[in-house]
Formats: C-alpha cells, structure tokens, sequence
C-alpha cells in the first residue's frame, strides 16, 4: 500500500484542504506575510516595538535616515513607528468587527435556513433585506448620530463606557453581517434535507440542538472564508471613514496617516502617504490572496489533488 | 396579465421592506437622534421658546406620532430646513443631485463597459495566461485603498510634481457675462470645464471599481461558458466570437445587469463621499460629508432614507424588467 492511499483513507474536509492550501504556493506566500503582520501588530500591543510613535520631534518633515525609517510628519513624529502601530489598529478592527459579524451572520443565517419557508426565515431575510438598502457609510453616518452623547452601562460594576467612539465598529458589524448570513443560509437549505438532520429530527432532537451540534458545524468552511473577506473589508472601510471624520479618532491609524498626507504630498513631503499606503497596500492584497486560496482549498467541487 | 400579477406582487412585497428602511432611519437618526433644540435656538432663549422648539420638532410627541410625523416627511419630500444654513433640504438637495449625476455618470459608464471587456477576454483565455494577468490586475486594483488612489491622481494629473493638467479642486463655475457669446461657445466652455474638472474624478473612480466589476463579470460569464448549449454550439462549429458575443454574454447580461442597475441608486442619491469631499465637487457626497461634520440632521436623513427607499424600488424594478425579457422567470423562483 502507498503512502497516498493510507492519507485518503481517513481524510476529512480539513485535512484535505490544508493539503491543497499548503500546495498553493501564493497563498503560503499570503499566509506568511499574513502572520508577519500578526506578530508584529502582536508585538506593539504587548509594548514590544513602535512605543515612542507619539514622541514629538525638533524638526518636522525629516528625510529618511538610520534613526527615523521613513522620515517623520509635520510634527516631527517618526512615521515608521506610527506605521506599526497602525497595524495594531487595523487588526484590532479587523479581527472585532470579522469575528463578531461571521458570528452574527452565521448564526442567523443557520437558523434562517433550517426554519426556510416560516416566519423566522422571513424576519431575517427582511431585517438584511433593509440592511443592505442603506448605502454604508451613510449607515456609519446614521449609526454615530444615534451613539453621540450613549452609553454602554455594566450594571454590578457601575461602569458607564461610552459608545460614540465605537460607532464605527458597531456600524460595520451590523452590516457585514449580512452577506455572511445570506451565504450560510443558502449552504443550509441545502444540508437540511440531508438524511443525518432527518435523522437526528426522528429520533426527536430539538431545533436549536440540531443546528448547533448538525448544521453549524457543516457551515464552518464558509464562516472562515467570510470572515477573511470581512477582515479585508473592515480594514479599507477604516481608512475611507477616518478621512470622512467617522473612524478613528484616538491613537493612530492608517486612515489617520493617509488623512494627514493629504496635505503632505501637496507640499512634497511623501514618507506619510508612501508609509501608510505601503503597509496597508500589502496586508489586504496578502489578506485577499489568502481568502482566495482558503475558497478554493476549501471548495470540494475544485479537484486539483 | 400574468406580468402585471407578477408586478403587484412585487410591489406588496416591497411594503415591508419600505417599512424596515424608513423604521431603521427613523430609530436611528430620530429616535436616538441627537437634540436638535440647541441647535436652532438662539442664546439665552426663555423657557416658552424651547417649549415651542420642542413642540415644533416633535420631541414632546409620543414614539408611534413622532413616526407618523418622520413618515409624513417621507412622503412628501420635505425634511424641514438645515440646521447649519437655513435653507431647505429639498432645494440643497435639487441642486446637488445633479452635480452628483454628472460627476458619476462617466465612470459609471466606462467602469462597467470596461469591465465587461476586460472579463470576457480573460474568460475566453479562461486558465491560461491572460486570463491569469487579467485576475492579477484586478486582485491589485482591489487592494488598494480608495483613498490613495485620489491622493496618488491627484498628485500626478494635478500638482507640478506630477503632470499637472488639470485643477487640483473645483467645479464649473457659471460662464462669465459675455453679451456676444453664442450658443456655440457657451456650450464649449461647460464641455471644457466639465471635462477638466471631472477627468480626474472619473479615472479614480474606474480605477476602484475595475477590479472588482472584472472579477464578478468573468465569475459570471464563466459560469455561463460552463452550460450545455455552449459545447451543442461548439460542436456544431458555431465560430467562437459568436458564441461569446451571442449566446455567453446575453445569458450572462441578466446578472450583470442586476448589479449595474442595482448600484445605481448609490451612485445617483448617495453621490460619492470620498471624491467630491476630495476634489471639493458641491454633488450630494460633499453636502452629506458638511452635514456628517456639522452634525446637521435634516439633510443625513434625507438623503439616507431617500437613497434606501430609492434602493427597495430599483430592486423590484429589476425584477419586473427581468420578468418582461425573459417569461422563464415565475414567482416561485
């Protein structure tokens, strides 16, 4: 017996498509700059590197030299550090906002499909229906106009946190969610006429219990690569709302640094636009060739080994 | 009578989808809404006037009213005046839409005809090497920021850095005042001036929206090139051209189309934020960016909820254009 047949043999969804991911030579590539930018955006939570990126400088604008990487701003603050941190900022937007809305849609989205063709199902697909009429950064607009002046109260502690700042990440997860939500209840009209969910209804399994142990499981490869494609999405969303004044507004960011160069690069000065550009350039071109190699690992249909 | 069923249908449908985007509007920017009172008052204002305010605006109003009250500015087009001018939504918006529409509508255009270009000829290679560059591009395309793309355009068609063609900001100003200027040369200059100010604009706005048109257009037309009846038309030595031309790409016409028409309320009411914030074009995006800075409410929730309902309706519209050109479609689908 070759050593093939002994793989085939108990092959799952998962191992086989880490297989055909790990023969995907560009999307090892994505995978590597991907973690590279993990470690690093790792690194400066933990206080590691990039700490003095809001130590003011004596002279504005530098070239680039051995101290300052890529020169410094217009107040004298070392680009390169702000820069790092600013990958900080886009993973933790990135990974809150992927995270919760992959959550979101996929549950809602699990329980729209088993419960397709009742009212459940009609209320979801009404709520994402109304969702995605409203242009987004209108909805981020509308979304920090409700939050001004709110605030998120934790009860036994007395803690009053206030939920302006957040506006941004409320109004991405609350639209993000939705073509998660569609997708999944699509795969899951599908799996529910499968013989298993019969089955496990016959034998009187509840609802919820089937779509949490039988059909959420079934949908993971989705939740994955959706919440790739939002990651992406999240990171660019930032940067368009930061320079609409609806983004960040506190610490750095890369939309803060390209905001700024807008008047640098009139003035000549290029290490902010070029800093930023490049650093959030190949994170999401990385990020999106990642999620295409993830599709096409985890598509069953695709058969290149 | 079958269609016109099909339309009714779709119509009642819609109601509760209008419903959903009007209530979401409205719990959003009214209900949780900031206070306007302060904002109109004058200073040092006695107790009866913010009484009256109040009154005016509906504060004192149960929830259920205050709805009614929002609804009735729904329908008819009046959102009351801004709080930063004075002057009324309806007539801030009249003039901006169609700054915004001319500004977008090039780019719209080329970007989508582009696109289609771009993605049959990568599907007719489909898997070998200019397909594989075409993929390439539009991953790149899709990766970059829009905001770089105006800030990069910018510095190289309008600054001395780069080639400096044209105006680094603005819009076309009325003609000067001329006596003896014909019809001839006053149409001249807007078509020059147009043209100069909306060049830029129009090449950043295909650059964005390139690669991800190409990438859905050749996932389609793919798609297409996969059914039966292409290999039945190979095998009976219809010329290739044909088949793409004829058969793949009007098949394939009715999701493009769904995109195209689906995006057009966004790009007609919502205008864009970002270029006509970046390139200081007075369209719909920049009135809606004042009004997002400004924390001016009348004219954010007009044009959000304008732009939602104007959405619900593109949707059913397509639907029954879709029902009109092709009888296979049948409301159970």
């Amino acid at each position: 017996m070759s050593e093939k047949e002994v793989i085939v043999g108990r092959e799952s969804l998962w191992t086989k498509s880490g297989r055909k991911l790990l023969r995907d030579r560009a999307g090892v590539a994505a995978m590597v700059v991907v973690g590279i930018y993990g470690i690093i955006a790792l690194l400066v939570s933990f206080g590691v590197i990039a700490q003095d990126w809001d130590k003011l400088g004596e002279e504005g604008f530098e070239g680039m030299s051995a101290a300052h990487w890529f020169g410094t701003n217009i107040n004298g603050q070392d680009i390169f550090a702000r820069a790092l941190q600013g990958i900080k900022t886009a993973f933790q937007v990135g990974v809150v906002v992927a995270i919760s809305a992959t959550a979101i849609g996929g549950i809602l989205g699990a329980i729209a499909g088993y419960f397709h063709r009742t009212i459940v199902d009609e209320v979801i697909m009404w709520i994402y229906g109304c969702i995605d009429a409203i242009p987004f950064y209108l909805f981020v607009a509308a979304v920090a106009f409700a939050l001004k002046g709110a605030e998120f109260t934790v009860p036994v502690l007395d803690l009053h946190i206030s939920l302006a700042p957040y506006a941004m990440h409320i109004a991405m997860i609350a639209t993000f969610w939705s073509s998660t939500c569609r997708i999944v209840r699509g795969e899951v009209i599908k799996i529910r006429g499968l013989e298993y969910i019969q089955a496990a209804k016959a034998i009187g399994v509840g609802p919820l219990t089937i779509i949490r142990r039988h059909v959420m499981p079934n949908t993971s490869h989705l939740l994955l690569v959706q919440s790739t494609i939002a990651f992406v999405g999240a990171i660019k969303s930032e940067v368009i709302l930061t320079f609409l004044g609806l983004g960040v507004k506190e610490g750095v960011s890369w939309g803060i640094m390209l905001s700024e160069s807008i008047n640098d690069v009139l003035r000549g000065h290029m290490g902010n636009f070029l800093g930023a550009s490049g650093f959030l350039f190949v994170l999401v071109i990385a990020f999106n060739m990642f999620a295409d190699a993830l599709q096409d690992a985890l598509d069953p249909k695709k058969v290149s080994g | 009578m079958e269609t016109l069923q099909y339309a009714i249908r779709k119509l009642i449908y819609a109601i509760p989808l209008l419903f959903g985007v009007t209530f979401l509007s409205f719990i959003l920017m009214v209900h949780f809404g900031p206070d306007l009172t302060y904002s109109i008052l004058p200073k040092s204002a006695t107790q009866e006037q913010i009484e009256e305010i109040r009154a005016e605006l509906g504060y004192d109003l149960p929830f259920l009213q205050r709805y009614g009250k929002f609804m009735k500015e729904v329908v008819t087009l009046d959102f009351g005046s801004s709080t930063s001018s004075g002057e009324k939504v309806s007539s801030i918006l009249k003039k901006a839409v169609p700054v915004s529409f001319l500004v977008a509508l090039p780019a719209f255009i080329l970007a989508n005809l582009l696109g289609i270009l771009l993605a049959l000829y990568a599907a007719n290679h489909r898997g070998r090497f200019p397909d594989k560059a075409v993929m390439v591009l539009a991953a790149i395309g899709m990766s970059i920021s829009y905001l770089m793309v105006v800030i990069a355009f910018q510095l190289i068609f309008c600054t001395s850095y780069g080639l400096n063609w044209f105006p680094v900001q603005g819009w076309v100003e009325p003609p000067p005042d001329y006596p003896d200027a014909t019809a001839g040369e006053i149409f001249y200059y807007y078509w020059y001036y147009y043209w100069s100010y909306v060049a830029v604009p129009t090449l950043a706005s295909i650059f964005v929206a390139l690669g991800y048109n190409t990438r859905f257009f050749r996932a389609v037309i793919v798609e297409e090139l996969n059914r039966d009846y292409v290999r039945t038309a190979r095998a009976y030595g219809v010329r290739n051209r044909k088949i793409m031309m004829k058969h793949v790409l009007k098949n394939a016409m009715i999701p493009i189309s769904t995109r195209i028409i689906i995006t057009l309320p966004f790009v007609v009411i919502a205008g864009n934020l970002v270029v006509e914030k970046f390139f200081g074009i007075p369209g719909v995006g920049l009135v809606t960016y004042d009004a997002i800075t400004n924390g001016d409410l009348p004219i954010v929730k007009a044009v959000v909820t304008c732009t939602a309902v104007l959405y619900v309706l593109a949707l059913i519209l397509t639907d029954i254009v879709y029902k009109i050109i092709d009888p296979r479609i049948s409301y159970s689908k």
